[in-house]
């Protein structure tokens, strides 16, 4: 998998996740290869480009559909996205998503994509404030607390990170019902 | 026939609150939720003055719909409170509890009570699986193997382990023990085959709840016949049946009140995790299979003026063969309160009296 620009990694029939990371946001993680035995991966990371950049990459017209895996700054691109492609962004992760675009705020309601928001405990009192604006507004939304993180969620926790990321991915709202099995002797 | 009114705490919103499963905790108005807790008991007092025999309680969460997420606090609150109603814990649900924990609870609780205890013990409705991540396909084993786990730990006189499937401990010695010996009267709850064996063999009583009678029916009938082979038979009082009763001066009165009911789902959950649920999560009444999550409105079982609902207490005896009866009065579909205590005065008046000796 490279290690910055945009990489690949995984690949077959496996779904499509495109990474949209904010700026100062780590490049890969050791959750990005858990992530990647599971979905086609794509990391776009700035430097250089904006997030929007990227974002409108990633909009020009073409079939596929994919996730979208967005950190910090880069979940305003990847809600935009989500509302100008909605057909083609089948679910969103936000990984501690900070917003400043009132404009995009007051959308955030149209948008469509089921949508996880994943905050750390350790992260600061805006982190969680701004998402439980975007719990509040988004109407298939699921706010999660990621035990003692900080901003860095997928570093610093990376396969608490994955698993929950993967379980979204697959189930959307159908993820809160558990698959743990709790039998400890048959 | 002993008569159980099922306390469903009614929590009155001061604003509309959206209504999927479950209700954002925000919604909550701490205000109104010490009303709530404050009618029950003045509800209560009323209940116990018209001489009913139970007050039963219920775990649910996460809504304000039957504000008793702990049943237990519940019912020690309720018989710190009064004086004579027998308290009916239906019932902590056993598959996301821990049972050994659950086991001294009621302990704790029939002897404060002084012995003025029933239990029933269940697996909890599909949306409450959620409420601690309970994996739903485990749901049902987790529920038996927990249930014989409080039996043990009333009951068995030597410090014992437990080498279980779901549960493990090494060692088991529950302080105190009931009041009541060997425990309190004990239910288990449910419709489906697994519930009504598990109660056969442990010589425990049977609840069925809101279905019609004679559906309901085939699941006691189940019971008596799995009693029967396994050399004894239940008593009356062993089989409760939980339903929803409206009365009113009329029958075309109490009628256009049914009517006049939104058809809503008392836990309504989202359609991607309402079918995720329901392809999960296997119920069954008796063994024929029916749906794991309830779409429309419970049905009401109980219609018509005193004389009617007497006559259907008779009838709900002889094909249920329920000897007791836990009564939701609630007008269906509203919150208000002020139904509930004429209905309430109505059937405590012209009904009660006339259905003890059925």
């Amino acid at each position: 998998m490279a290690d910055e620009g945009h990489g690949e990694g995984g690949g077959g029939q496996r779904p499509l996740l495109i990474c949209l990371q904010g700026p100062g946001a780590p490049r890969l993680t050791p959750a990005h290869d858990l992530l990647a035995a599971r979905f086609r991966l794509i990391v776009l990371a700035p430097p250089g480009a904006s997030s929007d950049t990227l974002a409108a990459a990633i909009a020009r017209p073409g079939p596929e559909t994919f996730d979208l895996l967005a950190t910090s700054a880069g979940a305003e691109a990847a809600l935009r996205l989500a509302l100008q492609e909605p057909r083609r962004v089948r679910a969103l992760v936000l990984e501690a998503p900070t917003l400043g675009d009132a404009g995009l705020e007051r959308r955030l309601s149209e948008v469509t994509a089921p949508t996880l928001v994943l905050v750390g405990t350790r992260d600061d009192a805006a982190a969680t404030e701004a998402a439980r604006r975007v719990k509040e507004r988004v109407p298939d939304c699921h706010l999660v607390f990621v035990y003692d993180t900080g901003r860095a969620i997928a570093a610093e926790r990376p396969e608490a990170f994955a698993e929950v990321v993967s379980d979204f991915l697959e189930r959307h709202e159908a993820f809160v019902i558990s698959r743990a099995r709790s039998v400890i002797h048959p | 026939m002993k008569v159980s009114f099922f306390e469903t705490v009614r929590y009155l919103p001061p604003q509309a609150l959206p209504p999927e499963w479950p209700v954002p905790a925000g919604a909550y108005d701490p205000e109104a939720g010490a009303r709530a807790y404050r009618g029950m008991i003045e509800r209560l007092a009323y209940v116990e003055e018209l001489g009913f025999d139970w007050v039963s309680v219920s775990e649910h969460h996460y809504s304000p719909r039957i504000l008793s997420p702990s049943p237990i606090v519940s019912a020690a609150f309720i018989a710190a409170q009064l004086r004579k109603l027998t308290i009916a814990l239906l019932g902590p649900i056993v598959p996301h509890s821990n049972p050994v924990r659950v086991a001294e609870e009621l302990a704790m609780l029939d002897t404060m009570a002084q012995g003025r205890l029933v239990v029933g013990l269940l697996r909890g409705t599909a949306n409450e699986a959620m409420t601690y991540d309970l994996n739903p396909r485990e749901a049902r084993e987790r529920t038996d193997e927990g249930m014989e786990l409080i039996l043990k730990a009333w009951t068995e006189p030597q410090p014992f382990g437990w080498q279980g499937r779901h549960f493990q401990y090494r060692t088991v010695s529950i302080w105190p023990r009931p009041l009541q010996q060997p425990h309190p009267p004990t239910f288990a709850l449910g419709t489906s085959r697994e519930s009504l064996d598990f109660a056969a063999r442990h010589r425990l009583g049977c609840g069925v709840s809101y279905g019609p009678f004679e559906v309901m029916g085939k699941a006691t009938r189940y019971y008596r016949e799995a009693c029967g082979r396994l050399g004894w038979e239940p008593k009356p009082e062993q089989i409760l049946y939980r339903a929803n009763m409206l009365v009113a001066g009329t029958d075309d009165e109490a009628r256009a009140l049914l009517r006049a009911q939104a058809n809503q789902a008392p836990f309504t959950l989202r359609a991607g995790v309402r079918d995720a649920m329901i392809a999960l999560d296997a119920r069954n009444i008796a063994g024929e299979a029916r749906a794991a999550v309830v779409t429309g409105a419970l049905p009401t079982t109980f219609v018509g003026s005193p004389d009617t609902v007497v006559e259907q207490v008779r009838r709900c005896r002889e094909v249920v063969g329920a000897g007791v009866l836990d009564l939701s009065l609630h007008t269906p579909g509203s919150a208000e309160l002020e139904p509930l205590t004429r209905a309430l005065e109505l059937f405590g008046r012209k009904v009660l009296p006339r259905i003890r000796e059925i």
